[in-house]
């Protein structure tokens, strides 16, 4: 293990315990629980009396965040080992091929969706000049593409701590 | 485990009794019972990490392809519902619905309770884990 190291610096031991893993866990939960709720808040506070103006959050800007989450449940619902094509007991039928284009597909939709938040962002906030107080939803909006992006990000790096320390105890 | 007698348990249900002091009050001042949904958001957080570890079976651990995936979605549920105690206080601020002192009381009383619910679990879990 330690002689097919790829990078110079090596992980830290306390990343490798199973606290780590299950604290990684909980913490994606949570980021994926805060970018649910500024998108909340941006919508409830579309609706309550201090939005003046005629822009609103409708079913559009719900739309990136569904194609975030969408992307972030393919992710990780992906079976880590079945990845590597090294094995070949797993690859044989081809199931390494099927992982990546599942993979890949997954990813597109992530990104699809922070592309899509972005794009919302642009064309109904930047481009009409909403003004300061309204102009919030809209960065609502990206901030929280960009927090599915992060959970996910943690929920795939504290499942692959997982396969190490499984490896760790069955030695 | 011997360290949690009685003096644990009046303290938990004094820590309790406060929290929900805390929240009926973030209520009942001032007249608004949206602030409730967080003493059920946090009654029903430890919920899934309860499910999932029912779920799962123990015994094949090192085997990590079915039960470990439950185990996470579970705690991943549970890390969603707290954070989703402290959210909604603060969504329901924002839009004016409540007040800001409000928020403040909901969220303190709120974590209170939700630090009983977590010790109690700690302190009274039978000795079965190994």
């Amino acid at each position: 293990m330690e002689e097919d190291r790829l990078w110079k610096f090596r992980k830290p031991v306390w990343l490798n315990s199973a606290w780590a893993r299950s604290a990684g866990v909980y913490s994606a939960g949570a980021l994926f629980s805060l970018a649910f709720y500024i998108l909340m808040d941006a919508a409830v506070w579309s609706k309550s009396p201090l939005n003046g103006s005629n822009v609103h959050v409708t079913f559009v800007d719900w739309l990136p965040l569904i194609f975030s989450s969408l992307g972030m449940l393919i992710i990780n619902s992906v079976e880590k080992a079945r990845l590597s094509a090294d094995s070949f007991s797993y690859s044989g039928s081809g199931v390494a091929w099927k992982a990546r284009v599942v993979l890949f597909l997954g990813f597109a939709a992530l990104a699809g969706g922070m592309a899509g938040g972005v794009t919302v962002f642009v064309l109904k906030f930047v481009v009409p000049e909403v003004e300061w107080p309204m102009l919030g939803m809209g960065v609502e909006n990206v901030v929280a593409n960009a927090l599915v992006m992060l959970s996910s990000v943690v929920l795939w790096v504290s499942q692959n701590m997982e396969d190490e320390y499984s490896y760790n105890l069955s030695l | 485990m011997p360290a949690a007698g009685l003096k644990t348990i009046i303290a938990l249900s004094f820590v309790l009794a406060i929290g929900f002091l805390l929240v009926i009050l973030s209520c009942a001042l001032y007249k608004v019972y949206y602030p409730l949904l967080v003493v059920a958001t946090y009654v029903i957080a430890p919920v899934p990490n309860w499910i999932a570890g029912r779920v799962s079976n123990p015994d094949d651990f090192v085997e990590s392809a079915g039960g470990s995936g439950v185990l996470d979605l579970g705690r991943f549920c549970t890390g969603f519902l707290f954070v989703m105690g402290i959210a909604l206080p603060a969504v329901l601020a924002h839009s004016n619905l409540i007040n800001i002192a409000a928020m403040v009381m909901s969220i303190i009383g709120g974590l209170l309770i939700y630090g009983t619910i977590v010790s109690f679990g700690m302190f009274f879990q039978e000795e079965q884990e190994f």
